[in-house]
C-alpha cells in the first residue's frame, strides 16, 4: 500500500487509467500565453487636463474571448474602455501618450480614421439608448451610415443582428414601432443589435445591465456567452459577480492603475495581489 | 386676531392667495380684451335696424331722420347747454345717440348726434331700404323706382325685387370687369413693363440690334392689340353697367337717382328675420375676409392684409429658421466652448430686447438701401431710376422681421439640443458615424420639437410687430399681391399690406374714423385669430414631433 | 494573521458571520478532540462506562457538522464570498467532514474498547503500551492540526501533514507486531483483531487531521495540495505566491 502510494507520487499521470495530466490540461484551458490577441495596451497615460486618470496601463485583450474590468468607482475603467474606440476625444482636455493597437494598427496613430475605427470596435453603453426611430431603424442605422441601400440587403442584416441579439421573436412582429417601447432589458439587447449589425471585432460593453433588472440583466450575460464566438468582448461592470459569471479574463483596475489581470477563475478564487483581494472580498483597502 | 395673521402669511397662504389673484387678473384682462374686440368687430357685420325718427331739430322745426343708431352715450344735460344746445329735461343726465344717416354725398355728413327726449317720434317702416355703395358710404332711403336708360320700368311695390335682379346682373358685370382689369390687363401690362426693361437692357448692353428691336416691337405691337380687344370688351361692359339706376327718396323727400353700378347691394333690415340677418352676416364677414378694401380702407375687405401679413410671416420663417437652427447648430456642436462663445450668447440674447423699430431703422439703411440698391446697380440697371429691390417690399420686410426673431430660434434650438443626452450623440458615433451624420441623422430631427418652439415665438413676435414693417415695406394699400399669375408668380420686391398697420391705419389715419371704428376691432380680432392659428399648426406640428422623439421624456 | 484574514470586511455583519463559524470549527474540533482522548482512555483503562459516554456523545459531533454544513451553505447562497472568503467557506465544508469521520473512528474505538473488555483477560498490556504511544501521536497531530486551522498556519500545517508518516510506520510496526502476537497464541485474536482495529481507526484519524493540514494550505494559499508529495506541500505552504 505504501508502495503504491508512492509510485503514485513519484509518477502521477497514470493511474486506474485515468490520465491526470489530461484533467490537469483540460482544468487550465485558459492561458494568456496561448490566447490571440486583438488589442493591445501599451504604456497608456491618460490625463484629463492636469488630473492623471490612466497610470501606465500595460496589456492585451485575446481575441473572441469575454475580458472583464472590475474596480471601483472612478479607478478608470470605464476610461480606458473608452479608449479603445477613441471615444474620449469628444471630451475636451483629455491627453493620451502611448498607444493601443488593434490587430498590430496603433488606432492612435494619425492616419487613423476614428469613424472607422468604431466600425470595427462597436460600444453598449451603460443606459439603452436607442435611438427614437423604429426597431428596424436602429439597427440599420450603422448600416445606412455606410450608405448600404439595398432593402433586401438591410433587412437580411436586421433580422440576423437581431436574432443574434436574442431579440427577433420578441419584436418580429413590430419591427416598425419606436423603439422606445420596448422595456430596459429589450432596449438593451436591441442596442447591442444594433452594434453587431456592422459586424465589428470588438465589442466594448460598459456596464451593459447596471440599469436593468436580474432578468434582463442575465439575458443580457447569456447573450454575451452566445456573442463570444464571434466577436472579442470586452467589459466594463461594477458587478463583480458578473464578472465572474461572464468573462474568461479579469482585470482588476485601482486607482488609475491596471493592479492585476488574468484568467477569471484564478482571480476569483485566488488572486495575487492583496488589493485584488480586498475589492473582490469587499474588505478595506 | 393678529396672531391668526400672522400665521397666515407664515403658512404661505397669503402668497398663494397672492398668486391666484394675479393669475385671475390676467386671465380676465386676456378674456375682457378678446370679447370686447370680438363684441365690437363682430357686431359690426350684424344688420342693424334703420329707424325713422321724427325728430325736433328746434322748437319750430321737425326734420325726419333716417338711419342707424350706431352709438349710445349719456351726458351731463350742463354740459350739452354749456355747448350751446337746449336742454328740456330737468333731469342731469341725458341720453344721446350717435346716429347714422349716411348719404355723405347728399347731405355731406354721414353721422349726427341726437338727444333722445327731442325724438317725437320712431318708425321701423320694413320698405326702408339700405344701399350699400362703392363709393360714399351707405345710402339710406324708400325705393321707389328702377329705370333703364333714364326711362322707369317699375315702380311702388314691384321696384324691390326689380331692383334685386337688377343688382345681381350689375354685379356679374362688374365682376367681370374687375377680371379684366385685375388679371388680363394687369398681365398686359406686367408683360410691357418686361418688354420695356428688356429693351432698356439691351440699350445699355448695347445688344440693341435692329433684329431684336424688331422682334420687341412686333412683341409689343402683339401686346397693344390684345390690350386694344381688351379695352374695347371693357368698354362694352362699361356701357353695360351704366344701364340701370334706381330712384331713391332719402329723409329730406329728395328723389335721389343712384346708378347701379356704384351700388354693390340692397337690404332691408327692418324687413329680414333673423335667419335673413344671419346669412347677411356671414355674407358681410366671407366678403370682409376676401375682398379688397373699398373706401380708404374703411369699407370692403381686408384680404390683401391678410395674405400679406401671413406670407410675409411664412417667408419669415422659410429665412430665420435654416439660419436660427445653423447658428444654434454650431454655437452648441462645433465652436469651441469658451469666452467667445459666452460672448456670442450674450449678443444673441440682448440682440431680443432691441426695440423693434431700430431693426426697422436698420432694415431700411441696410437691406433697402444698401443691399436693395446695390442688387439694383447689379442686376437691374435696365430699371433704372426707379428702385426694383431698392425699396421696401416684402423680402426686406421679411428679413428685417427674420433678423428680429433670429434671437428666439437660437436661443430654443441651442435649449432643444442642450437637452439631447450625450448617450444618444455617443451611440451614434459608437456605430461609426461621423459628427455630421450624427447631427443630421439622430440629433436635428430630435431637436426639431425645440425649433418648432422657437419658430412658435419667432411667429408669434413678427405677425404682431408693425412699427419696423412700416419702414420696410407696409403700405396703406398695395396695387397687387405679392403673390399672383405672373411670372414669375412670387415678387418679392412689391410691397404688401399688414394687418397691424391696417388697424392703425384705419383707425388713426381714416377720413371718417367713426365709420371705420368697428372695422379696426374687426381687423384687430382677425389679427389676433390669425396669429393664434398659426401658433396652434406650429403647436400641432410641434407636439407631433414631440410625439415622435420622446425619448428625452425619460 | 486570523483576525486580519476575516475581518476588515466592510460588511461587518459578513466579519461576525465567518468568525463565529470559524469558532464553531474551533469547538467542533475540541468536542472531537475531547471524543477521542477520552476513548483511547476507555480502551487503556477498560473504562466500560466512558466508552459508552463515547458512543453515545458522538451525536453531538454529528449533529454539528450539519449545523455548520448549513451555516456554510447559507453564507455561499447569501454572500458569493471570493478569493480567500471562498476557500474559507470551501475548506471548512470539507473541515467538518473530516471531523466528522474523526468522531467516527473516535467511537469506533470506544466500541472496541467495550469489547475488548468484556474479552478481558490479562496480558497484552505491552500492546496497549504501543496503542498508547500511537494514540498519543495522533492526538498530538490532530490538536496540531486543528491548531494551524485556528492561526491559518500552512507552515505549521506542513509539519503536522509530515507526521502523518511517523504514524503509518507506527501502525505498520504495530501491525506486524500484532500479527506475531496472533501467530504465537491464537486465543488471543479476537483481542488482537480488536486492538488492530483501534489501531486502525487510530492510523484514519491521523490521514484525516492530514487532509485538514491540506485544507489549510489550500485555505491560505488558494493551492490544491491534494495528492502530491510532502515536498511540494512544504514548497507551496512556503509560497511563492
Amino acid at each position: 500500500m505504501t508502495e503504491a502510494a508512492q509510485t503514485m507520487n513519484e509518477e502521477t499521470p497514470m493511474t486506474h487509467g485515468l490520465d491526470l495530466g489530461a484533467l490537469q490540461r483540460e482544468r487550465r484551458t485558459l492561458n494568456l500565453q496561448d490566447e490571440t490577441i486583438a488589442l493591445e495596451v501599451n504604456n497608456l497615460d491618460l490625463y484629463y487636463g492636469e488630473k492623471q486618470a490612466l497610470m501606465g496601463i500595460n496589456m492585451q485583450i485575446p481575441q473572441k474571448r469575454v475580458t472583464a474590468y472590475i474596480g471601483p468607482s472612478g479607478c478608470g475603467k470605464s476610461t480606458l474602455l473608452r479608449c479603445f474606440n477613441r471615444m474620449n476625444d469628444l471630451i475636451d482636455g483629455v491627453h493620451i501618450d502611448g498607444n493601443i493597437t488593434l490587430d498590430g494598427e496603433n488606432i492612435y496613430s494619425p492616419a487613423a480614421n476614428v469613424a472607422d475605427l468604431r466600425r470595427r470596435i462597436g460600444m453598449v453603453f451603460q443606459k439603452p439608448n436607442p435611438f427614437p426611430k423604429s426597431i428596424y431603424e436602429n439597427v440599420a442605422y450603422g448600416l445606412r451610415i455606410q450608405g448600404i441601400k439595398n432593402r433586401r440587403v438591410i433587412d437580411e442584416v436586421v433580422e440576423k443582428a437581431l436574432r443574434g441579439a436574442a431579440l427577433w421573436d420578441e419584436v418580429k412582429d413590430r419591427l416598425h414601432d419606436n423603439a422606445l417601447g420596448l422595456s430596459g432589458g429589450q432596449q438593451q439587447r436591441l442596442v447591442i443589435a444594433r452594434a453587431i449589425a456592422i459586424e465589428p471585432e470588438v465589442l466594448l460593453l460598459d456596464e451593459p445591465a447596471s440599469a436593468l433588472d436580474p432578468i434582463s440583466t442575465l439575458k443580457i450575460e447569456e447573450l454575451i456567452y452566445e456573442l463570444k464566438d464571434k466577436y472579442t468582448i470586452v467589459i466594463v461592470t461594477h458587478n463583480m459577480q458578473q464578472a465572474a459569471r461572464v468573462s474568461d479574463y479579469t482585470a482588476f483596475m485601482l486607482m488609475g492603475k491596471l493592479v492585476e489581470f488574468g484568467d477569471t477563475d484564478t482571480l476569483f478564487t485566488n488572486p495575487k495581489m492583496k488589493e485584488t483581494e480586498d475589492y473582490i472580498t469587499g474588505r478595506y483597502g | 386676531m393678529r396672531v391668526n395673521l400672522k400665521k397666515w402669511f407664515h403658512d404661505g397662504d397669503a402668497w398663494v392667495w397672492l398668486n391666484a389673484a394675479a393669475l385671475s387678473v390676467s386671465l380676465l384682462m386676456v378674456v375682457g380684451l378678446l370679447l370686447l374686440i370680438a363684441v365690437r368687430g363682430l357686431g359690426h357685420f350684424w344688420a342693424k335696424p334703420v329707424h325713422e325718427f321724427d325728430y325736433r331739430e328746434s322748437d319750430t322745426q321737425v326734420l325726419r331722420l333716417i338711419g342707424e343708431i350706431h352709438d349710445e352715450e349719456r351726458v351731463l344735460a350742463e354740459q350739452l347747454r354749456a355747448a350751446g344746445m337746449e336742454v328740456a329735461s330737468d333731469e342731469e343726465m341725458v341720453t344721446r345717440y350717435l346716429f347714422k344717416t349716411g348719404n355723405r354725398d347728399v347731405g355731406g355728413l354721414d353721422f349726427r348726434w341726437v338727444l333722445d327726449e327731442r325724438i317725437e317720434a320712431r318708425r321701423h317702416p320694413e320698405s326702408l331700404t339700405v344701399l350699400e355703395r362703392r363709393e360714399w358710404g351707405n345710402f339710406y332711403g324708400y325705393v321707389r323706382a328702377v329705370k333703364e336708360q333714364g326711362k322707369v320700368v317699375a315702380e311702388g311695390e314691384s321696384a324691390w325685387p326689380e331692383l334685386q335682379r337688377r343688382l345681381e346682373r350689375v354685379g356679374n358685370i362688374y365682376s367681370q370687369i374687375q377680371k379684366i382689369q385685375k388679371d388680363e390687363i394687369g398681365a398686359i401690362n406686367y408683360r410691357m413693363e418686361r418688354l420695356r426693361l428688356k429693351g432698356r437692357k439691351m440699350e445699355l448692353e448695347g445688344d440693341n440690334t435692329p433684329q431684336a428691336l424688331a422682334a420687341i416691337a412686333a412683341e409689343r405691337a402683339e401686346l397693344d392689340a390684345s390690350y386694344q380687344v381688351l379695352q374695347k370688351q371693357l368698354n362694352e361692359l362699361y356701357s353695360r353697367v351704366q344701364r340701370d339706376s334706381v330712384a331713391v327718396e332719402v329723409m329730406d323727400g329728395q328723389l335721389v337717382e343712384l346708378p347701379m353700378d356704384k351700388v354693390v347691394r340692397a337690404y332691408r333690415p327692418n324687413a329680414m328675420s333673423f335667419f335673413d340677418k344671419l346669412a347677411f352676416y356671414l355674407e358681410k364677414v366671407w366678403e370682409f375676409v376676401s375682398d379688397d378694401p373699398r373706401e380708404a380702407n374703411t369699407e370692403g375687405g381686408i384680404f390683401p392684409a391678410i395674405f400679406g401679413t401671413v406670407m410675409m410671416v411664412i417667408l419669415m420663417s422659410i429665412i430665420v429658421t435654416p439660419f436660427g437652427v445653423i447658428a444654434a447648430v454650431y454655437l452648441r456642436e462645433y465652436a469651441k466652448q469658451g469666452p467667445v462663445t459666452r460672448l456670442i450668447r450674450i449678443a444673441v440674447n440682448n440682440l431680443a430686447g432691441v426695440p423693434s423699430i431700430v431693426y426697422g431703422v436698420f432694415g431700411l439703411g441696410f437691406f433697402v438701401y444698401f443691399l436693395g440698391g446695390n442688387i439694383d446697380a447689379l442686376f437691374f440697371p435696365e430699371a433704372d431710376p426707379a428702385p426694383t429691390f431698392g425699396t421696401p417690399g416684402i423680402l426686406w420686410a421679411a428679413l428685417t422681421l427674420a433678423l428680429l426673431t433670429l434671437p428666439v430660434v437660437i436661443v430654443a434650438t441651442e435649449e432643444g439640443l442642450s437637452r439631447i443626452p450625450s448617450s444618444i450623440r455617443e451611440g451614434s458615433l459608437a456605430l461609426g458615424a461621423t459628427k455630421i451624420e450624427t447631427l443630421w441623422r439622430t440629433i436635428l430631427p430630435m431637436a426639431s420639437p425645440a425649433m418648432m418652439t422657437g419658430l412658435i415665438l419667432a411667429v408669434a413676435r413678427a405677425a404682431g410687430e408693425v412699427a419696423p414693417l412700416m419702414l420696410v415695406g407696409v403700405v396703406k394699400l398695395a396695387p397687387s399681391l405679392p403673390l399672383d399669375g405672373n411670372f414669375p408668380f412670387m415678387h418679392l420686391e412689391r410691397k404688401f399690406m399688414h394687418l397691424g398697420f391696417h388697424i392703425y391705419d384705419v383707425g388713426f389715419q381714416s377720413p371718417n374714423v367713426e365709420a371705420a371704428r368697428p372695422l379696426v376691432y374687426a381687423t384687430a380680432l382677425l389679427l389676433v385669430v390669425i396669429i393664434v392659428a398659426l401658433n396652434l399648426a406650429a403647436i400641432a406640428i410641434r407636439n407631433h414631433l414631440r410625439e415622435k422623439y420622446r425619448a428625452l421624456e425619460h | 494573521m486570523e483576525t486580519t484574514s476575516i475581518g476588515h470586511h466592510i460588511s461587518q455583519q459578513f466579519n461576525v458571520e465567518l468568525e463565529e463559524i470559524r469558532n464553531r470549527v474551533l469547538s467542533m474540533g475540541g468536542k472531537v478532540e475531547e471524543q477521542l482522548a477520552n476513548a483511547v482512555t476507555a480502551m487503556l483503562e477498560g473504562d466500560t462506562a466512558q466508552a459508552g459516554q463515547v458512543v453515545q456523545n458522538d451525536y453531538q459531533v454529528n449533529a454539528m457538522e450539519v449545523m455548520i454544513d448549513e451555516e456554510c451553505s447559507r453564507i455561499l447562497a447569501r454572500r458569493q464570498p471570493a478569493a480567500f472568503d471562498l476557500r474559507l467557506i470551501v475548506a471548512i465544508i470539507k473541515t467538518i467532514t473530516d471531523l466528522e469521520r474523526i468522531g467516527d473512528q473516535a467511537e469506533r474505538i470506544a466500541r472496541m474498547a467495550t469489547e475488548l473488555a468484556e474479552c478481558s483477560g490479562s496480558g497484552g498490556s505491552n500492546q496497549c503500551l504501543e496503542l498508547e504511544h500511537l494514540a498519543q501521536h495522533v492526538k498530538h497531530m490532530l490538536h496540531s492540526s486543528l491548531d494551524a486551522f485556528a492561526r491559518m498556519d500552512p507552515e505549521a500545517a506542513v509539519e503536522v501533514a509530515r507526521l502523518d508518516d511517523r504514524i503509518d510506520k507506527e501502525y505498520e510496526s504495530m501491525m506486524r507486531q500484532l500479527i506475531t502476537f496472533m501467530m504465537e497464541d491464537p486465543r488471543t485474536i479476537t483481542r488482537t483483531l480488536h486492538l488492530m482495529w483501534a489501531a486502525r481507526a487510530l492510523e484514519r484519524i491521523g490521514d484525516h487531521a492530514k487532509n485538514i493540514c491540506e485544507y489549510v494550505i489550500y485555505m491560505v494559499k488558494g493551492k490544491d495540495v491534494r495528492h502530491t508529495s510532502i515536498e511540494q506541500m512544504e514548497a507551496e505552504a512556503r509560497g511563492e505566491g
